[in-house]
């Protein structure tokens, strides 16, 4: 497709999606729109999840070899003393696992033992909900955890779309991990190249779709063309321009990260990577079926860490496993296991410390169920990331996870800014959506001149909050939106030499 | 009772079916009343049709998978449902074992031989107005079900540990949903489906594996079996409420309602579980044909294939770019992702899938898929828009093809946008399918309507 022919359907697709943008000029919006200056953007670090679909076999994947209550309930299906790779002579890796092994044994792989969260589901479906929206087994949330801090970093979405996609999958269906209520952020592919030819003559037009029921799923649909047309050039042009240094096993996995490791090394930008493999349901003759998968799982992210390694970008990068529940201690009568609770995860990468945190599953001690009893929260986890790696500020990351949650000593050193870096953070108002009153709360490092204001999305500055000189501490700032009309709103904060942040704010009525 | 109109039939047709064809639209207004046709045609018993092949009827032997016997024949058999689809005319039927293959699914890559999922196909057809309750009954000992869910050869016997998996999703997802039964539950349920395991084309039950004392499920001790733990199920409320809802978004609405679900789910009970009572009622109703939830609906892949199929007169499709196109859209028959199926609505749309779709469309017309490979038996749109009565009108052709195909009302900018296309330059009074270059620009029509953001709702 023609440049121009490309611009002209973006045009026509983009129908009530860049509405007002037009009515700043470039150097006003340089100077004054908060989005322009905007200290929270990623800090060039990337996140790549691999999602280990069906629920993982813990104690066949991380063996307690000492154990004898281990064999005892699995007479059939565990692994020998023998077989596991040993990290410390208690507990081993499956014996498929020896790439990954190599990467612990240069510290290149953390392990996270018996994590999980209290009443852990034993469904899939809600299991992996709870997983990708970080919430309570109790409770329901609509949002992903990773778009949750999507939309924190990237508030002018979607009246705007960021240069670079915010989220990519590999794959087909979007993750749950990815949406949020203003949309979907992950642009999702399988291939680059294939993706590009696909986008190839879309169309739509820019009539602004009513408020019905249908017109909310037209403009759902009108949303995802958008991104598609706008991002599948950027994409094909990271990946055309990076390498891999590796040879990829040539398995679903191997071939997501080896376009992952492409887009990386030809400059993507994009904070988020998500792939999956899935197959982990064994409730039947498991022992072979669960060996070929941590081999595929094992040697896809070793031959990547490496890949990165010989490119000089392994520093960005951090690999986080999850699944959505781990598989009960003793085996069932058909030489697999069913569905359980607690299970080991792994962040592996450049920057973490290695080794093994929290402590071995306790066999002698199951719940009703017949599940170990989990000692970390998966949270606690996704916690640590985002302030360690991401570099998040500590209070948006337990307001993203919405509650506070005991960091974690996966990484080296934290990318945390510190206090001399970093003034100050500004935290996601509550409640939001707001139909009245709302709460924006604040956190200074130290004295410092503050500026807060409410500005339309365009940038232009509707009412100033606060502006005075405050000495370190927490603030919180009640605003009465009552009187302004539903949709997006925009706060910022301007605090020392002039940094900002800026968050963005749902009014909601009827 | 609704109006019954040309308005309501293309929404039914369009829920109901997997879209429709002019001549379909026809007949269903020849009836003169809603509940005529619902009766008559929709959910009337309709003659069984012939097995895709002889293989249907082989027993399962390795050899088959080994030399890769088995791929020919999903194939075939895939084709065959196709078949059976776009060929449907106004019975719900194929509809119907749709929605039962994405209720209680199993996946032939696990499954395996196409025998069994065939006669899974098959109870779904014979059942497809059936009784929910007897159908349960029977999905409890079918043969691609027990390999799916893993009860082949699970051993209840007492100290034995029954596999649990289909226990569970017996519950969760195919009778009462989450929340309405405990982990002890599928315990005990797993022990009473334990038993069974598959040989050859049959099943057979070795009592000695299945676990023949009381149990307490659900709140009631007895000695429970495969068919018993069924009817005990069904005696919960949680039952109905839990079957309707899946049925009110399939064919209603992703959001449910729940003061009419209940209403629906009283329907169920009273007729103990019999489908016809409530699918009359269903298609009968105001709530179906209320305003809001028109073209509300987001075509599954299979719809947008076989619909506009249907909607192009398509007499001799290009199977083979079916199947391929409808496995990059999210749907292979046979293949639903896990045990819950596909999610529908929202699911099916990612930056892929959407212009996959476009692609899909595309090639109907051009005879071309997106990567250059030829599609046979594409429309020859010349005649096909002959076809039309309003073909020598543009304005008029334009507003006809709107009507045909899309139910979301579209604003006079869009169709000034189509109409522009179909002219290219031209003044309205200037066209007629005789003018040069006419075939042409139909293709651009025909293409621009179904890449709308529009078409992908029903």
């Amino acid at each position: 497709m023609k440049r121009k022919e490309f611009i002209r359907q973006l045009g026509l697709i983009a129908g009530g999606v860049t509405v007002g943008l037009d009515k700043v000029t470039a150097a006003t919006a340089y100077a004054y729109n908060p989005v322009q200056v905007n200290m929270q953007a990623t800090n060039g670090k990337i996140m790549v999840l691999v999602q280990l679909a069906g629920g993982n076999d813990g104690l066949n994947t991380v063996v307690p070899f000492q154990d004898d209550i281990y064999y005892k309930n699995r007479p059939d299906i565990a692994i020998k003393k023998a077989d596991a790779l040993s990290l410390n002579g208690e507990i081993g890796f499956n014996p498929s696992m020896t790439a990954l092994k190599k990467l612990y044994d240069n510290n290149k792989v953390s392990v996270i033992q018996s994590v999980g969260y209290p009443n852990h589901s034993r469904s899939h479906f809600r299991s992996t909900d709870i997983w990708n929206t970080a919430s309570d087994s109790n409770v329901v949330l609509q949002e992903g955890w990773a778009g949750r801090y999507l939309n924190s970093i990237f508030p002018e979405y979607p009246v705007k779309l960021p240069e670079q996609p915010m989220a990519i999958q590999l794959g087909s269906v979007e993750s749950l991990l990815l949406q949020t209520d203003l949309g979907r952020l992950g642009t999702v592919f399988e291939d680059p190249n294939t993706f590009f030819t696909l986008v190839n003559g879309s169309t739509s037009d820019n009539d602004a779709p009513p408020a019905t029921l249908a017109g909310n799923e037209l403009k759902f649909l009108k949303q995802v063309a958008v991104q598609s047309i706008q991002y599948s050039a950027v994409i094909k042009t990271a990946s055309d321009k990076g390498t891999n240094q590796m040879t990829y096993p040539n398995t679903g996995l191997g071939r997501q990260l080896s376009i992952v490791a492409k887009m990386i090394s030809g400059g993507s930008e994009t904070p988020i990577f998500l792939t999956t493999i899935g197959g982990f349901d064994t409730h039947a003759n498991q022992l072979g079926q669960h060996f070929n998968l941590w081999k595929t799982v094992s040697d896809a992210i070793a031959t990547f860490q490496t890949d990165l390694e010989k490119q000089g970008l392994a520093d960005k990068v951090t690999v986080l496993t999850f699944s959505e529940f781990g598989r009960r201690v003793n085996q069932n009568g058909t030489l697999g296991t069913d569905h359980g609770s607690t299970a080991p995860m792994f962040v592996v990468g450049n920057s973490v410390r290695g080794g093994i945190i929290g402590a071995n599953p306790n066999l002698s001690d199951l719940d009703g169920n017949g599940d170990y009893k989990l000692k970390i929260d998966y949270r606690q986890i996704y916690a640590t990331v985002m302030r360690d790696h991401l570099g998040v500020e500590s209070a948006s990351a337990n307001s993203i996870l919405k509650k506070d949650f005991e960091w974690l000593p996966i990484y080296r050193k934290s990318a945390e800014r510190t206090p001399s870096e970093s003034a100050f953070d500004l935290v996601q108002n509550y409640p939001n959506p707001v139909e009245g009153l709302t709460k924006i709360r604040y956190v200074l490092n130290k004295q410092q001149p503050v500026r807060l204001t409410l500005h339309d999305m365009t940038g232009m500055e509707l009412m100033v909050l606060r502006e005075e000189i405050q000495d370190p501490g927490t603030y919180t700032q009640t605003v009465d939106m009552s009187t302004m009309p539903s949709g997006l709103y925009l706060y910022s904060l301007m605090g020392e030499g002039g940094q900002r942040k800026s968050l963005r704010l749902v009014v909601s009525r009827g | 009772m609704p109006i019954w109109n040309k308005d309501s039939a293309r929404h039914l047709l369009s829920r109901a079916l997997f879209g429709y064809s002019r001549k379909d639209l026809d007949k269903a207004l020849s009836y003169s009343t809603l509940s005529d046709f619902v009766e008559k045609e929709l959910l009337a018993t309709i003659a069984a049709p012939k097995a895709p092949g002889d293989w249907v009827s082989t027993s399962p032997l390795k050899e088959q998978i080994d030399k890769n016997l088995v791929g020919d024949w999903y194939r075939q058999f895939t084709y065959w449902w196709y078949g059976l689809m776009v060929t449907e005319g106004t019975s719900m039927r194929e509809r119907m074992v749709m929605f039962f293959h994405n209720h209680y699914t199993s996946q032939r890559s696990k499954v395996q031989y196409p025998q069994h999922m065939y006669a899974q196909n098959k109870l779904f057809r014979d059942f497809a107005f059936g009784n929910l309750k007897d159908l349960t009954k029977a999905v409890n000992v079918d043969a691609a079900m027990i390999i799916y869910l893993d009860s082949n050869n699970s051993n209840g016997a007492v100290g034995k540990t029954p596999n649990e998996n289909y226990a569970r999703e017996l519950m969760e997802l195919f009778t009462l949903g989450i929340g309405n039964y405990t982990e002890t539950d599928i315990k005990q349920a797993a022990r009473a489906l334990s038993g069974w395991s598959v040989s050859g084309l049959d099943v057979k039950f070795d009592k000695t594996r299945w676990f023949a004392d009381k149990i307490t499920f659900l709140g009631k001790t007895a000695n429970f079996d495969n068919k018993t733990i069924v009817d005990h199920i069904f005696t919960q409320d949680a039952a109905a409420e839990f079957l309707c809802t899946k049925l009110y978004k399939e064919f209603v609405c992703h959001k449910p309602d729940t003061v009419f679900i209940k209403k629906m789910a009283a329907v169920m009970r009273t007729a103990n579980y019999e489908l016809k009572p409530v699918l009359k009622f269903l298609f009968t109703s105001d709530e179906f044909y209320k305003e809001e939830v028109v073209a509300s609906k987001i075509k599954t892949p299979t719809e947008l294939m076989i619909g506009t199929l249907k909607a192009l007169d398509t007499k001799t499709p290009d199977w083979t770019n079916v199947y391929d196109t409808g496995r990059l859209m999210q749907q292979q028959l046979f293949e639903p992702p896990d045990v819950a199926g596909w999610e529908g609505q929202r699911e099916w749309i990612s930056s892929t899938t959407y212009v996959t779709r476009g692609g899909l469309t595309d090639s109907f017309i051009t005879g071309k898929r997106y990567n250059g490979v030829a599609v046979t038996g594409k429309t020859d749109s010349l005649a096909y828009i002959k076809s039309f009565k309003t073909s020598e009108d543009a304005v008029k052709l334009v507003d006809d093809l709107v009507a045909l195909m899309v139910r979301f009302p579209l604003s006079a900018t869009k169709k000034k946008f189509l109409l522009d296309t179909l002219l290219d330059g031209t003044i309205v009074t200037n066209w007629s399918t005789g003018t040069p270059m006419a075939d042409a620009r139909i293709q651009r029509l025909l293409k621009a309507i179904m890449r709308l953001p529009e078409y992908q709702l029903a």
